[in-house]
């Protein structure tokens, strides 16, 4: 650590993480599926700007694995959507029960255990 | 002067831990998964923070974003498993059977002797050693590239490299055996969305993963890095049917699956003789040879990996029993 610069950005990097709790709280609530996918997109958003912030101080190799995130993050997202839609469409826009706003444990589930 | 980032470490720390508490607690599949895909996030944050790109390159790679697409495809092929017995037999392929006390007794009591000898491996070792680092610098000038990283993995010690090739390989020869069939849905139109998604960011990652492999030989990158980030160009052409397999498609792809290893173990044994052993590249021709090595390993991660995603061998099947579904 060298400089009040780097420790500054630091510290915005734990500040960053901080609020990425509140997309786990979100995560871990739901309560509607999309709710938890779209907290972890969040995380992915997030993850790539701590990584920038934490560059300076880190190395800039870290800025390599912000790029790699920033491309993958979605790719979890694109699966969800596709895998959502019985005939694997993936429309959003298409009216599916499973990306309604429902809470799955109210749902006809089949994945609560 | 380390204050802020003990504050940082121990924010993610905690959050890694509690995750892990939460992935392994939840009952709902769906929100396990996405559990998992933040928990692949933040140990990505944890492996750039302990100085290992390399490391934190790979699982933002196959951490977020390979493993997360497989498992809610594995999720949605359990949810709709086939025609007729569609919430039935996923209802119980999920439902979780009590679990003995004996059964968890004994589990317990592993796990504590496997932290205990962690503990014990831990507090016996050498505190601050200095490691292989001086050994691996005193070898680099003859490793025929500048990344220690790369040198270990693909000089020093590239049997086991070779074996981990070994093991994708494997798996996708299991994976063919097993599940066999066509995508029997007619491929529906591409939405706006999915074309313009699709034609934004595959030219992107294609680059992205191409740039990984090459900057491989001085930087943090290679193989490993540059297969998995391709593999997701793989997994967007069959996600968006742009790319829809074909059983005349097999030979192609059998080829791409051998080439990696094939490529790998031939050039480890064509370079013995002369008093070199297996593995010992001349150092004269180490770059090129590992530089051989790593594009075609790279092409041969990619093509398993996606492979692995689309999970059956693309055969016509006539047979009325076939239980496969899209």
């Amino acid at each position: 650590m060298s400089g009040w610069l780097e420790v500054w950005l630091v510290l915005c990097a734990a500040g960053v993480l901080a609020t990425l709790g509140a997309a786990l709280w979100r995560v871990w609530r739901g309560p509607a599926r999309a709710d938890r996918m779209m907290a972890a997109q969040l995380v992915g958003t997030g993850g790539v700007a701590v990584l920038m912030l934490l560059a300076p101080a880190q190395g800039w190799a870290v800025l390599d694995v912000a790029l790699v995130l920033a491309m993958l993050a979605a790719l979890a997202a694109v699966g969800f959507v596709k895998s959502s839609t019985p005939d694997g469409a993936g429309d959003p826009e298409e009216d599916d029960p499973e990306l309604a706003m429902t809470d799955p444990d109210t749902r006809s589930g089949s994945d609560a255990g | 002067m380390t204050d802020p980032l003990i504050l940082f470490d121990l924010l993610l720390a905690g959050s890694i831990v509690a995750l892990a508490v939460a992935v392994l607690s939840v009952r709902d599949l769906f929100t396990a998964i996405v559990v998992f895909i933040v928990f692949g996030l933040l140990s990505a944050l944890a492996w750039a923070r302990l100085a290992a790109p390399d490391v934190a390159l790979a699982e933002a790679a196959i951490g977020t974003g390979v493993t997360g697409a497989l498992l809610l495809k594995t999720l949605h092929h359990l949810r709709h498993f086939s025609d007729g017995q569609t919430q039935d037999a996923a209802r119980d392929l999920t439902a979780v059977q009590p679990v003995p006390m004996g059964v968890t007794v004994a589990n317990a009591a592993f796990c504590g002797l496997v932290a205990l000898g962690l503990a014990v491996a831990f507090l016996g070792a050498p505190q601050a050693g200095p490691g292989f680092d001086a050994l691996v610098s005193d070898a680099m000038p003859h490793s025929g590239v500048a990344h220690p990283v790369t040198a270990v993995l693909l000089n020093f010690r590239a049997y086991d490299t070779l074996m981990e090739v070994v093991v994708l390989l494997a798996a996708v020869i299991a994976v063919w055996q097993i599940e066999r069939g066509l995508t029997e849905a007619p491929a529906p139109a591409l939405g706006m969305v999915w074309a313009g998604f699709a034609r934004l960011t595959l030219p992107a990652i294609v680059v992205i993963g191409t740039y990984l492999l090459w900057k491989g030989a001085e930087a943090p990158g290679g193989a490993f890095q540059g297969g998995a980030v391709l593999a997701a160009v793989g997994l967007l052409l069959l996600l968006s049917r742009l790319y829809v397999p074909q059983p005349s498609h097999r030979g192609l792809a059998r080829w791409a699956f051998v080439l990696g290893t094939g490529v790998f173990a031939g050039v480890a044994l064509l370079v013995t003789g002369g008093g070199r052993v297996a593995f010992q590249y001349p150092p004269e021709h180490a770059k090129t040879l590992i530089l051989l090595i790593e594009g075609l390993v790279t092409i041969s991660i990619a093509v398993t990996l996606a492979a692995l995603f689309h999970g059956r061998e693309p055969v016509a099947l006539n047979a009325p029993e076939s239980r496969h579904d899209t």
